[in-house]
């Protein structure tokens, strides 16, 4: 028998029908019903109008799109011979800002998401505090509209540079936030310094802790959650920062990757219409985010913790946490080395004498985003987008199931819908 | 249906959308009774048993009654209301939880749910917005799923003809609407505004999408998404336009709503006039710029380290209209024009297609709404004395042609 759920709260909606055996899931699909058609919107504009419009693919991670276009457009510059050199402010400021997007999208996600639905999961009668949550992100966001003017939908990355010219002021002003965010982490998040907590090396050192990841990571051993959820075991990272590693690993053996084999395929779901494509490399599916980002980058906690858990909800969890945390002390130190005095942007050769192909790969809150963009005259021919939930979210047969397929089979119904959600499933973005 | 969406942009004038502030002792007088009477009746009604008390709230957030005050005299000041009003405003602030909203997403991208009821946390707006009767929402609600459904059913049957409902997102009206569906029903985004809206007492669009169709409907518009005044008929509609909605217009509306009953006064694309009578221009830091000459020529030029106007490099300030040269954004914390980037235009219809095109407008090939200002910058360059005269000039050209289609009848 087939039952459909609907999961609301990842900005828009998803539903998946789960066909159940005996209480547990056998095998389950997933749907995306809506649909904007912003690839074909993108065709035959101005090259630079995808700065504008790119971020309006997605409410919480558009600062992530516009990225992955500036860079799409960069690398299109560079393939017509018109290689763009950045200033290192530019650079320090665009990854600050993305970094900040990564940590207000995190808080939002443990504080509205994960700890409500734990909650439910362990039917329990503990109060969620969901402003605790978006009192953290409003932080965040300031912290970044320092630099960039708004957020969301800011649009203030360029080709060559970012458009802001920060003085001192605005960097001391962004620098109060961020330790007021980091002080609010401390004290109601961790129950420790962030010092001490990026210290750890095992998570039983998080035992003695009285705070909300200490809940959190109670309550998911109490449920079972490290035995549970897990998929392949494979993981990408494809965007290259200060913060990331890009590689495949098959377990914990790396791989060098290749953007060129990321492809897409149509979705399974022949319970209902949806607009998703799957991405996969070669013909494998991986899952990308903060534990694959965590498993390249060998953070020793993850390490330790995957060593024991492998890739179960329970790890993919933490390496969403313990990312928060190791974010909040990037940006301290991206701030600090911010030197107002270089040059903030260099304008590049106008856009109409550009004719090429381009690809931006960035590393977004969920994972592996990616802009390929085609201009010819400095108009747009051809644009493609591959979101991170297509990577862990994809639905496909009984033959090939996705990541998120994969972690769901065999539990119960309601254990599968809390294992969907430590994807941090982006609706929106899948569709696009 | 094109057509009409075409005819109702063409509306529009500047001097239309601007707001009378001064319509003598004798009104206010009258109104400020009406309110007070309205304000005291709904005190004696009592709001749902689960709603958070605001001033509880308030002081938990650390927020004092002096800065309450302070926040509720820029609001009155924003509300274009005189300042006998503030202690008006307070009251219908603190009776925000007896007026039940129902918020419902469409063709979006949550962005505006995102700007307004998470991310800008607890700046009294906020506060506001987040306890305010949300009796639906479901990015931010707990429930889900086939409960959600039934929540919002039982909303909309004790609210009936009572509720707010705010709408956020597209229409996609192509192959019958299936470009988005929503529920256990799979229903289509637009038989769900239809049956949500039927008991609603007023619609707010927030947002660009769902007030002009938005990013979705850029061309070749592949959805055919549309808004929500292109095919809701015979409801008051509100529309907040920008990408994102500004909190603060949000907060502004309701109030407003709450202070007198009604909604506030439009212009002809249904938009506020308290916050979009002005336009960016009018206001902005970077205007003495503009007056005298000083514009960015290239990204990143010396002009562009001092502050200078971004007109030429593709700002749609001037032909613009919202207050965020005022409100700016994410608490006030900054705007685009702040980090050198220039309006995209986001409040206006087709800011997607036109506005947002990265080039100066005077070769943009835009026929702003005003005429004039926005003519051939370079004019302007040509001598920096002349220049703001040559400015006011225009301006007085295009205000004396907008005031002769007013004596003419255009309301």
């Amino acid at each position: 028998m087939i039952t459909r759920e609907l999961i609301e709260q990842i900005e828009g909606e998803a539903s998946v029908s789960f066909e159940m055996k005996r209480d547990k899931v056998n095998f389950a699909t997933i749907a995306f019903p809506h649909f904007r058609g912003m690839e074909r919107i993108l065709q035959g504009k101005s090259a630079l109008d995808a700065l504008v419009i790119t971020p309006r693919v997605c409410g919480i991670c558009g600062h992530a799109h516009l990225m992955a276009s500036v860079r799409a457009l960069e690398s299109a510059y560079a393939h017509a011979g018109h290689a763009i050199c950045l200033s290192h402010k530019a650079q320090t400021i665009r990854e600050f800002t993305l970094v900040m997007e990564m940590i207000q999208n995190h808080f939002k996600w443990f504080y509205l998401t994960l700890i409500p639905e734990l909650i439910k999961l362990r039917r329990t009668s503990k109060n969620s505090t969901p402003l605790k949550g978006a009192f953290a992100a409003s932080l965040a966001s300031k912290t970044l509209a320092s630099f960039a003017g708004q957020w969301p939908h800011s649009s203030y990355m360029l080709p060559g540079g970012v458009t802001c010219d920060p003085t001192h002021m605005e960097r001391i002003k962004s620098q109060g936030y961020l330790k007021e965010l980091i002080h609010f982490f401390e004290t109601e998040t961790l129950g420790t310094t962030l010092q001490n907590f990026l210290s750890f090396e095992s998570c039983k050192e998080m035992n003695a802790l009285q705070s909300d990841i200490s809940y959190v990571e109670q309550a998911l051993l109490a449920s079972g959650m490290h035995q549970k959820g897990f998929a392949y075991d494979r993981f990408i990272v494809l965007g290259e920062h200060s913060f990331s590693t890009p590689s495949k690993m098959k377990q914990t053996r790396p791989f060098l990757v290749e953007s060129k084999y990321v492809r897409v395929k149509e979705s399974y779901s022949p319970q209902e219409q949806t607009y998703a494509k799957n991405a996969l490399y070669k013909n494998d599916y991986y899952e990308t985010g903060p534990l694959a980002r965590a498993m390249t980058a060998h953070v020793p906690i993850i390490r330790n913790i995957h060593r024991r858990f492998k890739d179960s909800a329970y790890s993919r969890v933490m390496a969403r946490i313990v990312e928060l945390a190791s974010l909040l002390q990037h940006a301290t130190e991206l701030l600090k080395v911010v030197d107002p005095t270089e040059t903030s942007l260099v304008a590049p050769e106008p856009i109409h004498t550009i004719t090429a192909e381009g690809i931006g790969i960035v590393e977004a809150p969920r994972g592996v985003l990616m802009h390929k963009v085609s201009i010819v005259s400095g108009v747009i021919h051809r644009y493609e987008i591959i979101t991170p939930t297509q990577w862990n979210i994809g639905s496909d047969t009984k033959i090939d199931p996705t990541p998120v397929q994969q972690a769901m089979i065999d539990v119960t119904k309601e254990e599968a819908l809390f294992i969907f959600r430590t994807f941090d499933v982006c609706s929106v973005c899948t569709t696009h | 249906m094109a057509d009409r969406i075409e005819g109702v942009k063409k509306l529009f004038t500047s001097k239309s959308a601007r707001i009378d502030t001064n319509r003598g002792d004798a009104h206010y007088e009258t109104l400020f009774q009406a309110c007070h009477a309205r304000i005291e009746e709904l005190k004696t009604q009592t709001p749902r048993e689960d709603r958070l008390k605001i001033d509880d709230l308030l002081e938990d957030q650390g927020v004092s009654r002096r800065d309450f005050m302070k926040w509720a005299s820029a609001v009155t000041g924003m509300l274009m209301l005189p300042s006998s009003f503030t202690p008006l405003v307070a009251d219908a602030a603190l009776l925000m939880n007896r007026a039940p909203v129902i918020w419902i997403e469409l063709s979006d991208c949550a962005g505006n749910t995102e700007a307004i009821l998470r991310s800008d946390g607890p700046k009294i707006d906020e506060i506001l917005l987040d306890i305010i009767s949300l009796e639906f929402n479901e990015t931010i609600m707990s429930a889900s799923g086939h409960q959600a459904e039934k929540q919002l059913e039982d909303a909309m049957h004790t609210f009936k003809d009572k509720y707010l409902l705010f709408v956020e997102g597209a229409i996609p009206m192509g192959i019958d609407g299936n470009y988005g569906t929503i529920g256990a029903h799979a229903e289509t985004f637009y038989d769900h505004l239809m049956r949500i809206s039927k008991h609603a007492a007023a619609v707010v669009a927030v947002g660009s999408c769902a007030t002009f169709g938005g990013v979705p409907a850029a061309a070749p518009n592949p959805t055919q998404a549309v808004g929500v005044m292109d095919i809701l008929k015979g409801k008051p509609l509100i529309n907040i336009p920008a990408c994102p909605a500004n909190p603060a217009n949000m907060v502004g509306v309701i109030i407003h709503y709450i202070l007198t009953g009604q909604i506030p006064e439009l212009d002809s694309l249904l938009r506020p006039k308290f916050a979009f009578g002005y336009r960016i221009h009018d206001n902005c830091e970077r205007r003495a710029h503009f007056d005298a000459g000083e514009f960015v020529e290239e990204w990143g030029d010396e002009g562009a380290k001092n502050n200078f106007c971004l007109y030429k490099v593709g700002c749609k300030g001037p032909m613009t209209f919202n207050n965020c040269s005022i409100v700016r954004y994410n608490e006030g914390v900054n705007w685009p024009i702040g980090v050198g980037r220039g309006c995209i235009g986001c409040s206006e219809p087709d800011f997607w297609d036109k506005y947002a095109y990265e080039r100066p407008m005077a070769d943009a090939n835009i026929k702003a709404p005003t005429g004039g200002v926005e003519k051939t910058v370079d004019e302007f360059g040509l001598g920096l004395l002349t220049a703001a005269g040559i400015g006011i000039g225009i301006h007085a050209a295009a205000s004396l042609a907008a005031g002769k289609k007013e004596e003419s009848g255009e309301s």
